[in-house]
């Protein structure tokens, strides 16, 4: 190979591998996993980034300008913040005399905002609105009082003179025409979009793509290259390329590299023109380049994936519809081309215009402007362009929450200092949740019901990274954060005299599945539909009928149903490795876990948390899950710490270990000592319907009983309160539901066929509290903040802070992240409202029947999501913290570049300090009091609105330990 | 007018959705929100009241063992000869029709109670939920073919506007456009059929057309020219049902919400083309063409759709032409003259079809159940014809089921592009016609004589 033709490769590589980097990075949505959205753009700071994939994606920054004035009338922005906001940069004075500063001017601006300019309406605004009658009644007193006596048309006539740039509106036309590649993509769309679907199908065409085993490239162009065939409209004679390509040897870059030569790119607008083909249809591109690089994500069926054949198919077609527009241009092209009237001139002026009235700078004092000044003065209007102020509304609406949250914090951690020290007498139980900020309600609610339970919080797989096989389950799965790839594998198999129900159970089910599919495809087939659709089709209505107008009893009988025939049998996990060099299970997986791993994976919680000294009678282990029906975006609910599945293995699992009395021995060792009298249980809760289960009652020791049975009223009292909570936000259920009514009406949510929304998901997802328990406990958090157990006091080489932070950083941001993107462009970043629908190919949702993959998440699920980033409050010391997340490039580049929020709240003074740009400031704090209620309910009842923090006085802070 | 009983609540089974409709329609236009509960609350308490209705109706008839209830409310509208009697009858065919409309159209509304929750076109959805079940129930209850046009048209058009119920993207709109365009197409032929039926019979009335009872009818009329007619309402019913020269639209429906979805293309809506032919049917049998051309109409599409089938990726499409496979075979059997077991199969279909509709977001749920249950191992499916043709006739059948019978295709070459041209010619001999200036000219020198107007009354207008 010559050099010429080496560079040329390695050009295109380069332009794929850029172009590739901008695509979605979501698998196949059966398994949803949270990641920032432009993850492509985190090596830029925050603003540049969500500014610079705006231009390249078409999408939106920020929220529209109109949402945080809607914000800025109702109060959650408020002119402290506007003038804070500006505190910050310079006050840069423009006119000295007229006292007019940068900062006043963009004060105005703000807090006021622009009417709005536009070449459409400012003609009516000029003649037949009012904008040359009055001055805006909404100026500011000074600028009032400047302008009294002056009339509007002087000043726009003052401003038109001394602006000399107007131009009389001049009637010019403005050719409206569909550029020749977009018109070449609308015809190759269809075609492309159904190989892709057809090649990445996992299971729902009856007749798989034939020769698909052998790549897209060649399943497509074997399909494409027959010769009675009728090609769609645009490709007339595409055939003749498909046969030629078809016999051209190479690899898939060679024929990119020809494609692109026929098509007339230029070697140096490869990267762009790749970049625009790749990002035409990002989610099926997106979805190829994502099982290209992890083949194991596919559900189903493993297949060649690769986005070098999806772009040379592309570019073919391209080829083949570019041909026939081209020798067809100029013949059959419509045109259409309308008249337009050129007025941004007015607009010019009326933008100057409006900032002149909001200074207050009256015609006179215009006039009076030296040139150079009244330059300065336009620059700087004109620089505060609508980006600009989005950024600077946006700043400031988070400067509110972040107030919101840090000052009752401060104000909380204050009366809880002056408590002083807590009870001596040992607590009732601990129950370790997941930090999920859903958790939070059902936490507090806890300890409101019963003072002498203690909550936590751990990362829902609980340091038990492990892929783990049920017994209803056809083959592993990796429980755990996604970037970690678990080493150990554990099976759940029935114990003893259980195993016959066990083959029973799995032979009904390999029964019901073959009825199932026997069922589902009869139906849809020709003969076989024919027989089952006129005989018992019309028994379906029935349970049809009953589903939709009583979901819960259906689901109490189905329920009753699979008792009856498929009980479940007794199970326990093999999680035990004996010999230490382990035994190898299939995929490259150790067998269990050795003791060694146990102890790693219990001292991991259990350290950070701080939980080695004072450990209950009982600790309760709960991980979570979501179920819903009808819902292709089900695992966006479930754990993301479990890599978006159900996390009660890990929860049973790590109680398994902790009762361990080997692994016991190991903590000792390492200074967590475990009382003897104390069990661990492990449990599942459902954040979807609020049932908990726990799990291996049968192993209790006698003496718990007692302590389960007040542990399990409490978690009942509390998943009702908390199911009660949860009804606020949803308009669909009465505020006055008892608390038992409101557990049913969640209950209701996750069977219902109907319900697009059967829960809100991280819809509130806001904060998260990196501290003990005793900081927040008592605290009403509304459901918005992760809260991760972690004791600083107990953690003198911040070995614990570097772990924690290490672990919940990426998840919470990832999760913060995408739902920011999601609300603010629903359409680009997010995929659009759920109604239309439809699942392809068991990998992913289109619109209607062909369109792109839509990735991200549904309006539906962001829909009361306040779009702002998530805002770390870690109790340690500023510096402490600072120099554990520099540590870590990753956790670096999250706050380096300001796509995380921080603050420092000192463990051992109680204040608070917020990081702005590399250095910490003290939060100073107000003497407003913090608001109190005597009980969680007393504070949200009636309310459906995100709310201020409070101090609840049931379960607070006296018995904290 | 006494009208009896069973007339009375007939008439007010068909008329009850078209007074929420326009009761609910007006209130909006002078400026109601329309809040979601009360406008699910009236859609239920219409839909239970419907049901009600019809259960009576069904009750009274068979105990009275009534074959039919009609009801005359005399004309519309009557010039010279021509009547438009407005004339509404139920019998043994449409009860189960009717009965069939009430209960689905009724459960998908309590579907989308919540599914539409908080979506801004809430109330445009149960207003058009309202008139199509107006429109169905018309269809089915028409006495003469003048009348069921009038449903028929009603059916389509909501049909349409909720394929565009999201209108601010492009594809649902330009889907809509295209499904509206066909149906224009199939309508022609029920409007010509009807034109024809007055001029050879003098009558729209089925009862003119056709006596007896269902299912025991024979035709009233007779002759070669009946041929025509036959074949002119088949083709009608095609354009409704997705079949013969038609089948292709139906995928492109999926646009709209998935209950409307469910509704239209697994329920009721296309499967009023099958109830058109089971109307005919009688005068199927002296119109052997007309026979013919259905029967053909119904094989040819029951092959090529279940070929689409096995190949469509995504639930909604594959349920389209499992729908349209169905309907194919509804139509062979009505050809063949097998009238209940269409019906049967109709009401069978009808339900399945709903039931799989609604629930299509459930796919990703029951697969990832079927895989656990069956222990990782889900059927292998596409060995059977499939797999008998040899290799390059399988990629060939692949190639005309990926490219949906490559009807698109045909559609857009031999169909509109011509017409395309055909209206580029016009277009440009048309001025010449028309005698001097350009039509397009006129109108821009209108414009910028407007244009020019502004910016001068403008300058009067700016501050000096």
């Amino acid at each position: 190979m010559t050099g010429a033709a080496s560079g040329r490769a390695e050009r295109l590589r380069e332009a794929i591998h850029h172009a590739a980097h901008l695509l979605p990075a979501q698998g196949p949505i059966g398994v949803f996993v949270h990641h920032n959205t432009l993850h492509a753009f985190q090596h830029l700071p925050f603003e540049e980034a969500v500014v610079k994939a705006a231009s390249i994606f078409g999408s939106q920054p920020f929220l529209a300008e109109a949402a945080y004035r809607r914000e800025l009338q109702r109060g959650r922005i408020v002119e402290e913040d506007i003038a804070a906001i500006l505190a910050g940069g310079e006050p840069l004075t423009i006119w000295e005399e007229g006292g007019l500063t940068r900062r006043a001017l963009r004060h105005e601006v703000l807090l006021r905002g622009l009417r709005p300019i536009d070449p459409c309406s400012i003609e009516w605004n000029l003649r037949d609105g009012n904008w040359l009658r009055t001055f805006r009644r909404d100026l500011s007193d000074s600028a009032k009082s400047s302008l009294a006596g002056d009339l509007p048309r002087k000043l726009w006539a003052g401003i038109e003179t001394k602006l000399e740039v107007f131009k009389p509106a001049s009637p010019a036309s403005e050719r409206v025409r569909k550029e020749g590649i977009e018109a070449a993509h609308d015809i190759i769309h269809p075609v492309l979009i159904r190989l892709a679907a057809a090649f990445l199908d996992q299971g729902i065409a009856y007749w798989p793509m034939p020769l698909r085993e052998t790549g897209l490239w060649k399943a497509a162009l074997a399909i494409l290259d027959q010769s009675a065939c009728f090609m769609p409209a645009g490709l007339e004679g595409f055939r003749n390329i498909v046969h030629e390509f078809r016999q051209v040897p190479g690899s898939h870059e060679d024929r990119i590299m020809g494609l692109l030569d026929r098509l007339g790119v230029q070697e140096e607008s490869w990267g762009i023109f790749l970049q625009r083909e790749l990002l035409a249809l990002p989610g099926w591109a997106g979805l190829i380049h994502r099982l290209e690089e992890e083949p194991a994500l596919a559900p189903h069926v493993r297949l060649p994936f690769s986005l070098r054949e999806y772009l040379a198919l592309r570019l073919l077609l391209l080829l083949g519809a570019t041909r026939n527009l081209s020798s067809r241009s100029g013949e059959s092209d419509i045109e259409f081309s309308r008249e337009v009237v050129d007025r941004q001139g007015y607009c010019d002026t009326a933008l100057i215009f409006e900032v002149a009235q909001l200074c207050g700078l009256s015609t006179g004092r215009i006039e009076a402007m030296p040139s150079a000044v009244f330059l300065a003065f336009v620059a700087e209007v004109r620089a505060i362009d609508e980006l600009e102020r989005r950024w600077l509304l946006h700043l400031a609406y988070e400067r509110r929450h972040e107030r919101q949250i840090l000052l009752p914090l401060a104000k909380y951690r204050a009366v809880a200092m002056s408590r002083g020290a807590a009870s001596s007498s040992r607590l009732a139980a601990q129950v370790i949740f997941c930090i999920d900020e859903r958790e939070e309600s059902i936490r507090r609610h806890l300890e409101e019901v019963d003072p002498d339970i203690e909550t936590l919080g751990a990362a829902g797989f609980f340091g038990v990274a492990v892929d783990y096989t049920g017994i209803d389950d056809a083959r592993g799965a990796a429980l755990c954060p996604v970037v970690v790839k678990p080493q150990n594998q554990v099976v759940e198999k029935a114990i003893g005299d259980h195993t016959g129900l066990q083959s029973r159970r799995r032979a009904l089910r390999k029964l019901w599945a073959r009825m199932f599919r026997q069922n589902y495809v009869a139906s849809r087939t020709l003969v076989r539909g024919w027989l089952s659709t006129a005989t018992l089709g019309f028994l379906s209505l029935f349970p049809l009928t009953f589903r939709l107008l009583n979901p819960l009893a259906c689901a109490r009988i189905s329920a009753w149903l699979n008792a009856a025939f498929l009980p479940v049998p007794r199970t326990e996990l093999t999680f035990e490795r004996a010999d230490e060099e382990g035994r190898i299970a299939a995929g490259g997986l150790l067998q269990g876990f050795s003791l060694e791993e146990k102890v790693n994976c219990v001292a991991s919680i259990l350290k950070p948390a701080g939980l080695h000294r004072d450990i209950a009678r009982l600790v309760v282990v709960l991980g979570h899950g979501s179920t819903s029906l009808n819902n292709p975006f089900e695992s966006a609910y479930d754990c993301g710490a479990c890599g978006g599945r159900h996390g009660g293995p890990n929860a049973r699992l790590f109680s398994a270990m902790a009762n361990h009395p080997k692994v016991r021995e190991g903590l000792l060792a390492r200074g967590i000592v475990i009382p003897a009298d104390t069990w661990f249980l492990g449990g599942y809760h459902d954040t979807c319907s609020d049932e908990i289960k726990l799990f291996d009652l049968e192993l209790l020791p006698e003496g718990h009983r007692a302590d389960v049975n007040r542990v399990r009223e409490s978690l009942d009292e509390a998943r009702a309160r908390s199911a009660h909570e949860r009804t606020r936000r949803f308009e669909a259920a009465s505020p006055q539901l008892t608390f038992q009514q409101a557990l049913r009406h969640v209950q209701e949510r996750s069977e219902h066929l109907g319900e697009p929304r059967p829960e809100y998901g991280h819809c509130t997802n806001a904060v998260c509290i990196v501290g003990r328990r005793s900081t927040t406990r008592g605290l009403f958090l509304d459901r918005r903040s992760f809260l991760v157990s972690y004791d600083a006091t107990k953690d003198p080489t911040d070995e614990g802070l570097s772990r924690v932070l290490g672990a919940v950083t990426p998840v919470c941001a990832g999760i913060n992240l995408e739902y920011y993107f999601s609300s603010v462009d629903n359409e680009r970043y997010g995929c659009g409202t759920k109604l239309p629908h439809n699942i392809t190919g068991l990998v992913g949702v289109m619109n209607g029947f062909q369109s792109d993959l839509r990735t991200g998440l549904p309006l539906q699920t962001v829909e009361i999501h306040e779009p702002v980033r998530i805002l770390f409050v870690v109790e340690s010391t500023p510096i402490r913290v600072l120099s554990t997340m520099r540590a870590n490039p990753q956790l670096h580049e999250f706050l380096h570049n300001r796509w995380i929020r921080l603050a420092a709240l000192d463990p051992f003074s109680g204040e608070i300090h917020v990081y702005r740009d590399g250095v910490f400031e003290v939060l100073q704090v107000d003497d407003s009091p913090l608001p109190e209620a005597p009980s969680s309910l007393a504070w949200y009842g009636g309310k459906s609105e995100h709310l201020p923090l409070a101090r609840i006085h049931a379960g607070g802070i006296t018995n904290a330990a | 007018m006494d009208i009896g009983l069973n007339g009375q609540i007939l008439v007010g089974l068909v008329i009850a959705p078209a007074l929420l409709f326009l009761a609910l329609a007006v209130f909006w236009l002078l400026g109601w929100k329309g809040q979601e509960k009360i406008v699910c609350a009236l859609t239920g308490f219409l839909f239970l009241g419907l049901t009600l209705g019809t259960g009576v109706l069904a009750f009274r008839m068979v105990r009275h063992r009534l074959p039919s209830v009609s009801v005359d409310l005399g004309n519309w509208f009557a010039i010279g000869d021509y009547g438009f009697p407005l004339r509404l009858t139920v019998d043994r065919l449409s009860l189960p029709m009717v009965g069939l409309t009430v209960v689905l159209v009724g459960l998908v509304g309590k579907f989308s109670t919540l599914y539409l929750h908080r979506d801004p076109g809430h109330l445009r959805f149960f207003l058009l939920i309202q008139l199509y079940a107006f429109g169905s129930l018309l269809l089915f209850t028409a006495g003469s073919i003048d009348l069921l046009m009038a449903g028929w048209e009603l059916v389509g058009i909501t049909s349409v506007l909720l394929i565009g119920f999201f209108s601010y993207r492009r594809e649902p709109v330009l889907n809509a456009i295209r499904v509206f365009a066909t149906y224009r197409l199939a309508d022609i032929c029920i409007l010509v059929a009807v034109f024809l039926a007055h001029h050879w019979y003098g009558s729209g009335l089925w009862s003119a057309l056709i006596t007896g009872e269902w299912p025991m009818q024979k035709s009233a009329v007779g002759g070669p020219e009946l041929n025509i007619l036959g074949v002119l309402l088949v083709l009608a019913a095609c354009g409704k049902s997705s079949q013969g020269p038609f089948f292709g639209w139906l995928p492109r429906a999926m646009e709209g919400p998935t209950p409307s979805s469910a509704i239209f293309y697994g329920a009721i809506s296309v499967h009023a083309g099958a109830y058109l032919v089971l109307r005919i049917e009688p005068l199927l049998e002296s119109a052997p063409v007309a026979r013919y051309v259905l029967m053909a109409i119904g094989i040819s599409t029951a092959v090529v759709a279940t070929l689409i089938h096995r190949t469509c990726t995504d639930v909604k499409t594959g349920l389209s032409y499992a729908s349209m496979t169905q309907l194919a075979v509804i139509f062979t059997e009505v050809s063949l003259g097998w009238t209940m077991v269409a019906m049967l199969h109709i009401a069978g279909h009808v339900a399945v079809r709903t039931a799989q509709f609604l629930r299509a977001p459930s796919m990703l749920h029951e697969y990832r159940q079927l895989h656990a249950a069956s222990g990782g191992q889900i059927g292998e499916t596409g060995e059977h014809y499939e797999a008998l043709v040899p290799h390059k006739l399988q990629l060939w059948l692949y190639g005309l089921g990926l490219d949906r019978g490559h009807y698109d295709a045909i559609v857009d070459r031999l169909v509109i592009a011509p017409m395309v041209c055909l209206s580029a010619v016009l277009n440009r001999i048309e001025p010449t016609w028309m005698g001097g200036s350009s039509p397009a000219k006129a109108s821009k020198s209108e414009a910028e004589e407007v244009a020019g107007d502004l910016v001068t009354e403008n300058s009067h207008d700016a501050p000096v």
